[in-house]
């Protein structure tokens, strides 16, 4: 009985501070791709010959980590199979936050573009079984920079 | 030549269905396949526990559990009452019945493993006549008769390894401790048969099924006094008091038995037996 009441009062925590987290989260995503439109990331491996950008590279990560209510509900999932929803916004979430950084830091460098973008994906939670349930999302490529004599 | 991000839709990569929805969605189906399980491991294990020798169901209880606090005048009268009903619900040979006494104030009586029954003194001294004794009695020898406490316990086992498959703490413990397992829950069609074959024993011993339903009226009051009121039936294992005292009153008529005979008084010394049992309780005399 006491289980029940602790695992009730933890799938609640996670469901309402994890709902309200992720809904300002999105809130903050949308507001700052809108924002950084203007610097396009581009996943080609050639960049523009002209002019001769300067070249650095910046990197964007994000470390998440799931809720109570969003683990209990992927577990379920577990035993019929299918979309874990639950887990998709997450991911959503952490690979556009690192796309952004990764924005921003080129945005710092006053870089007109990135180029060659790409995801990598790390989980932290290996070999740790259920008590970590942490991935890495990063994101990294080549900011382009235009010469300031030009 | 112009590079530029496009705006892309939300949605896409996100599933729109909202998490309450899914988790009740998927607690449900959970909760109906578990719920399926234990069914079909519950029949299954009490299936098993059947077709266990009596004579082994025996040896499961430890002799030393179980003790009576009843002196040898009430013992002997509880025997005499327990044959007469062990010949009316034709009990085979080999079930022989063990009474046990206990002194205390609990309103309770059960039947456990090995033809053992225990009847608290808490609830005899409440029986108004013979009748409802014989009709205890006859409920608790029914339950022995159709093998409820092995099948109890048998899908009570078969449940928790079930349980203990699915959660992992297995719960085997319970085969060792089985003996102990006197407050054995019976399913609602057990206590149903239990109470037709106990109505039909007392009509058999006294030719009339007159007091009878005494026993629930009491154990209806006694649920109303101690503050729990009526539970639903679906959360208790036996079902409402009221509608068992109905079907037996539907028995009764389909059978045409009468229900206008002389009840029979309990012995004139059982207050003083009672009384005995008590105290042999409280001083620990055994």
């Amino acid at each position: 009985m006491y289980e029940l009441v602790l695992l009730l009062i933890l799938l609640s925590l996670g469901y309402i501070v994890g709902q309200y987290a992720e809904r300002r989260h999105y809130r903050s995503i949308l507001d700052r791709e809108e924002r950084l439109n203007s610097l396009p990331a581009i996943a080609s491996r050639y960049p523009p010959s002209e002019p001769h950008y300067h070249q650095a590279l910046v990197t964007g990560s994000t470390v998440i980590s799931v809720d109570y209510f969003k683990r209990f509900l992927a577990a379920l999932r577990n035993l019929f199979g299918g979309r874990i929803t639950a887990y998709e916004s997450l991911l959503d979430r952490a690979r556009r936050e690192s796309l952004l950084r990764m924005k921003q830091q080129a945005a710092a460098l006053g870089a007109s573009m990135v180029f060659n973008v790409k995801y990598e994906t790390a989980s932290i939670s290996k070999g740790w079984g259920n008590s970590i349930g942490s991935v890495e999302v990063l994101a990294y490529g080549t900011a382009l920079i235009a010469p300031r004599d030009r | 030549m112009k590079y530029s991000n496009p705006r892309i839709p939300e949605g896409i990569n996100v599933g729109d269905r909202h998490p309450l929805r899914e988790l009740l969605t998927l607690t449900g189906g959970a909760l109906l396949a578990l719920v399926f399980l234990s069914l079909l491991m519950g029949q299954f294990g009490g299936r098993l526990a059947r077709l266990l020798p009596f004579e082994h169901e025996v040896a499961l209880v430890p002799v030393s559990m179980l003790r009576s606090d009843a002196g040898p005048e009430l013992q002997a009268y509880l025997g005499r009452l327990s044959t007469r009903v062990s010949e009316q619900l034709d009990l085979p040979p080999q079930m022989q019945i063990r009474l046990h006494l206990d002194g205390g104030d609990t309103f309770n009586a059960f039947a456990t493993l090995g033809g053992n029954i225990v009847l608290y003194r808490g609830l005899l001294e409440q029986l108004p006549h013979e009748n409802a004794l014989a009709m205890l009695l006859a409920h608790e020898l029914a339950h022995v008769r159709h093998r409820d406490p092995i099948v109890g316990i048998g899908q009570g086992v078969a449940i928790q390894a079930l349980m203990g498959l699915l959660i992992g703490d297995l719960g085997f413990a319970a085969l060792g401790s089985a003996g102990l397992y006197t407050q054995l829950h019976y399913t609602r069609e057990m206590e149903r048969a239990a109470d037709a074959a106990a109505l039909t024993t007392v009509r058999g011993i006294y030719g009339h099924v007159t007091g009878a339903e005494d026993l629930f009226r009491l154990m209806q009051v006694q649920r109303e006094r101690s503050g729990s009121g009526e539970m639903p039936a679906i959360f208790s294992s036996h079902p409402l008091d009221r509608e068992r005292l109905q079907a037996m009153a539907d028995l009764a008529r389909e059978q045409g038995w009468s229900g206008a005979g002389q009840t029979t008084p309990l012995p004139v010394a059982f207050d003083a037996w009672m009384k005995d049992a008590a105290s042999r309780a409280a001083s620990g005399e055994r």
